[in-house]
């Protein structure tokens, strides 16, 4: 196929008494694709092993206790700075209107459809995503993944779809971890220049939310876990070039799992409102 | 030379039965024909020791062996079963009757020497009873004098204790073949021919058969019954230390020539 298209090109080529045609511009579109096929025959492994036992309970439950607890710190500080920022930012345009006291529905509809999600995911990806993706690519260039195998353990299983299932499952629950911190840093920053009490905040925050806001961003940090999970791991799983394999695996996790929460992001926002009209 | 490889091929190690066959095997890289034709056998309680060069497909054909590697043609066979037609459930009892000791020791990491003798085990024995299991990787750790590291981290292990180690965590399957791949790589002289002994130790012992790959002639020396050469994805010569060492063939003998 690659000799027929230099065919084609060089007989265009020629009449223009330009140098052969140069095949290697096709080189990225070729590494692009192949990273597309590769991830999807690396997703459709892991949901045929999801389901065939055995079940491995314990590595499972070991990588979401990791997962959680390492990340918890981090996203619980950024939580708690993002909705303090965004609380402070929007008063003075707020005050210009003389909405202030709807300053806490506005923040709490910002952070739980869209600011806390994907912050969460973006923080997650940069921690947990290059994590997976330097611990299997260090395991892979010293052959503990070829061990295990020679052991009688399936490495997919054992690795991959614990870890995958972590990340699907601790996201979520990061994510509303967040938005409560986020919560509590918008009171402090409302208390700042005026009085509200934590009840009546509260109140007044969910009082602006609706199961529209809830369900699709909920719905949306369970795919924006797994886009995590599974790139870390495939890239991980499949790292190359001894130790400088092992960077560009932990490099391209991030870089990739933070373009896929965008678009999965972009894509659910379309969908939820599709969902919204058709429901009205 | 190959009528001299069948020469010596005439006088081989050969008082057991034959527990790998390899026939016309061939395996391929990205058009780069790494194994061309190889061919070759090892006996029961035999150890067999493979020569050749760096990048030459030696450490491919043994991974071939315990199907961490598939070959593009031949015939494979581990304890007379063909390991490409083997499912996963096959491919699983083979890998507990075959042992793979690797170049970088493979050690986990991430778990200490107890959990990584405890890891092939688990997995692979229906022993549940913890002071059993805790007996048996007492037992192997000993069989390679390193009780004392029990508790250890690899990261706090010398280059000669994770080869032991990574030795114990095969020997607690108690395989009936043993791969090792380069076992004596990267240590000094007098850790080598430790290791080179324990190879042997191992063999009295479990009556083993092993097939080791090393550029180490001492280890070489020690630890086999027969050697093979391997040379461009062919196995040019065989026979056993002294014969491939006195061989009247210049490109034989100047394996074994120290400058």
């Amino acid at each position: 196929m690659n000799l027929n298209i230099k065919k084609i090109f060089r007989n265009k080529t020629t009449k223009s008494n330009h140098k052969e045609f140069d095949l290697s511009r096709f080189k990225n579109v070729e590494t692009f694709l192949n990273e597309i096929g590769g991830l999807s025959l690396f997703t459709s492994k892991f949901f045929r092993e999801l389901f065939r036992p055995p079940y491995e309970y314990k590595e499972f439950l070991k990588q979401s206790y990791t997962i959680g607890l390492s990340t918890l710190p981090l996203i619980g500080i950024t939580a708690f700075i993002m909705g303090l920022v965004l609380t402070l930012q929007s008063r003075p345009v707020m005050a210009e209107f003389g909405a202030e006291s709807w300053l806490p529905g506005m923040v709490s509809v910002s952070i739980v459809r869209e600011i806390g999600p994907v912050i969460t995911a973006l923080i997650c990806a940069g921690k947990i995503g290059s994590g997976i993706g330097a611990e299997l690519g260090s395991m892979r260039v010293t052959e503990q993944i070829d061990a295990m195998e020679v052991s009688g353990t399936n490495p997919m299983k054992y690795l991959v779809v614990t870890r995958v299932i972590a990340t699907t499952i601790m996201i979520p629950i990061l994510v509303f971890y967040s938005d409560a911190i986020s919560f509590f840093g918008s009171y402090i920053a409302v208390n700042m220049h005026g009085f509200i009490s934590f009840p009546l905040f509260i109140n007044q925050a969910f009082d602006s939310l609706h199961y529209f806001d809830l369900v699709p961003a909920t719905i949306k940090t369970f795919f924006f876990g797994f886009a995590i999970g599974i790139i870390g791991c495939y890239k991980g799983y499949f790292s190359e070039n001894g130790t400088e394999g092992v960077g560009k695996a932990a490099n391209s996790a991030v870089v990739i799992s933070s373009l896929a929460i965008f678009i999965i992001d972009l894509i659910a926002v379309q969908l939820s409102e599709i969902f919204h009209v058709f429901t009205m | 030379m190959i009528e001299q490889k069948e020469n010596i091929i005439n006088n081989s190690f050969n008082n057991g039965e034959i527990v790998i066959e390899i026939e016309h095997l061939k395996k391929s890289f990205n058009g780069n024909n790494v194994l061309k034709d190889v061919s070759m056998t090892v006996n029961e309680s035999e150890n067999v020791v493979i020569l050749g060069k760096s990048g030459i497909g030696k450490s491919v054909l043994i991974k071939c062996i315990v199907g961490l590697i598939y070959p593009d043609s031949g015939l494979l066979k581990v304890f007379g079963k063909e390991v490409v037609a083997m499912n996963s459930r096959e491919l699983n009892i083979l890998r507990t009757r075959v042992g793979f000791i690797f170049q970088g020791n493979a050690l986990y990491d991430s778990m200490t020497v107890r959990e990584n003798l405890e890891f092939p085990l688990r997995r692979n024995k229906t022993i549940t009873d913890p002071q059993v299991i805790e007996g048996l990787i007492v037992d192997a750790l000993e069989n390679v004098g390193l009780v004392d590291a029990i508790d250890k981290m690899p990261s706090e292990l010398s280059g000669g204790m994770k080869k032991r180690i990574g030795v114990a965590r095969t020997l607690i399957l108690k395989p009936e073949i043993i791969l090792y791949d380069e076992p004596t790589t990267g240590l000094d002289p007098l850790t080598s021919r430790e290791i080179s002994n324990l190879i042997l130790k191992i063999q009295n012992k479990y009556k083993a058969s092993s097939i080791i790959i090393s550029h180490d002639l001492n280890c070489a020396k020690i630890t086999s019954n027969r050697m093979l050469i391997l040379h461009e994805g062919i196995m040019r010569a065989e026979g056993t230390f002294d014969e491939l060492k006195n061989s009247d063939d210049e490109w034989i003998s100047s394996y074994f020539k120290i400058d």
